[in-house]
Formats: structure tokens, C-alpha cells, sequence
């Protein structure tokens, strides 16, 4: 992970259960090879105690495209001992300008989640 | 779809959040994984219907206990509007542990968000 500059994708995931940041959510973000349809893995990391992931991605490789933050969200309900209906949460988005900004939050429980474009 | 006497154990319900209406007319696809092969086996595709949902979307025969994958064609929908949206698609991955349960899954969708939950 990187650098001194912020990248241009950022995520917050929150536990909307217990009303605090999820810590220690394992994600990666891939982009989708559109000659060959095969996902590209670019990156992955965890979430930090804020339930946020600096250095996603640098802006050099932001390329417009077709994206997926995937989440490993059973496996963070399982370290709660608790059990969830999802295995994993995929976001598939996507980026039409490099310099765009794009927040892309994820609020999750054990039965729903939600993600929107943010800010 | 598949035409059942019996309700499907599986049910869902598409609504616009931005309009407040159903979303009628989307494409999905209901799928399982086979996970000797980690495949995704396609067990049903149709469109919603003006209330934005999709009778028959599995019997109670095919219901196995396995990981399942509802995708909805979200871009499209929002496309046929003439709007650009966020997401190409939106796919909801879910764990069906009891199939003698009912599972109701909802997708509230926005062009710049979706959310989704374990109904009833």
C-alpha cells in the first residue's frame, strides 16, 4: 500500500449492528479486463480500528474501467461469533474520469448491508 | 419463469428509492455455487413484474441448502430511463443454511446506491 497522496478511492465500512466502525475487514479491489473478461486483482489490505483502508489505489492506475471492492464480511461476523446471511460483499462500479473521487462506504449487520457513492 | 402451483421459498421485491415505485421490468438471474467446481449454476433468469417482483423464482424441490447469487441487471434498468447510474450491475451473495425457511431478499436501489436485507 501507498504513498503520500490520497487515493482517489477510498471506503469506510461500518458495523451498523453494533453502531462502530468494522475493524480488520479483509478487502481487494480488482478491475475487470474487458478484452479478456477476467477480474485483475490490484490490491488488498483490511480495514484499520476506523473501519477505513488508506491506499487503495494511487491515481496513476485509476483508469476508467469496471471495478469490484470486495469484502470479506462473513469472515468478520465469524471472528464476532456470529452468524450472517452473506458470505461476502462485492461492489462492482464504475470509474468514467481518473480524476474523479469516489467514497464508496459500506454499512453492513448480520442480515443487510448497504453502499452508496459518497463523498 | 418457472410456473409453480406452491409460492418459491426464495422471493424478492426491486424498488426504486429515487422514484419511490417498484422497479419493474429488470432482468435477474438467480444462480448456486458449485463448489466442487466453484462454479455458479444458473437455476433461473427472468424480469420483474410491474410490482417489481419474480414469482417462481425456484421450487422447493431445487431449494438445496448452498450459496446462492441473486444479479440484477441495475445499469440497464437505469439505462431503459435514461439515466446513468453507478453500478454495472448489483449481485447479492447469500448463505441458505434452512431450506425449510422462507427467504425474502429486497433490493432498494438508487443510481448511486443500492441496499439489501434479509426480509420476511
Amino acid at each position: 500500500m501507498m504513498t503520500s497522496k490520497r487515493s482517489p478511492l477510498t471506503t469506510h465500512v461500518l458495523n451498523t449492528s453494533d453502531g462502530v466502525p468494522a475493524a480488520r475487514v479483509s478487502l481487494s479491489l480488482h478491475r475487470l479486463d474487458s478484452q479478456l473478461k477476467l477480474w485483475n486483482m490490484l490490491n488488498m489490505g483490511m480495514t484499520d480500528e476506523d473501519g477505513r483502508c488508506p491506499g487503495l489505489i494511487s491515481r496513476e492506475a485509476f483508469l476508467p474501467g469496471m471495478y469490484k471492492l470486495r469484502f470479506e464480511t462473513g469472515a468478520y461476523w465469524t471472528s464476532l461469533e456470529r452468524d450472517s446471511f452473506y458470505p461476502y460483499a462485492e461492489v462492482v462500479f464504475t470509474v468514467t474520469d481518473s480524476m474523479q473521487n469516489i467514497h464508496l462506504p459500506l454499512l453492513m449487520s448480520c442480515f443487510s448491508y448497504s453502499t452508496y457513492m459518497g463523498s | 419463469q418457472l410456473s409453480t402451483t406452491m409460492a418459491s421459498p426464495l422471493t424478492t421485491h426491486v424498488l426504486n428509492t429515487a422514484k419511490g415505485v417498484p422497479v419493474a421490468n429488470i432482468a435477474l438471474s438467480l444462480h448456486r455455487l458449485d463448489h466442487s467446481t466453484e462454479t455458479w449454476l444458473l437455476i433461473n433468469a427472468g424480469h420483474t413484474n410491474t410490482d417489481g417482483r419474480f414469482p417462481g423464482l425456484i421450487t422447493k424441490q431445487e431449494f438445496l441448502c448452498g450459496v446462492y447469487k441473486l444479479r440484477f441487471e441495475t445499469a440497464r434498468y437505469w439505462e431503459s430511463m435514461g439515466e446513468p447510474s453507478f453500478y454495472p450491475y448489483a449481485e447479492i451473495v447469500f448463505t441458505i443454511s434452512d431450506p425449510d425457511q422462507k427467504y425474502h431478499i429486497p433490493l432498494l436501489l438508487s443510481q448511486y446506491s443500492y441496499s439489501t436485507y434479509r426480509g420476511s
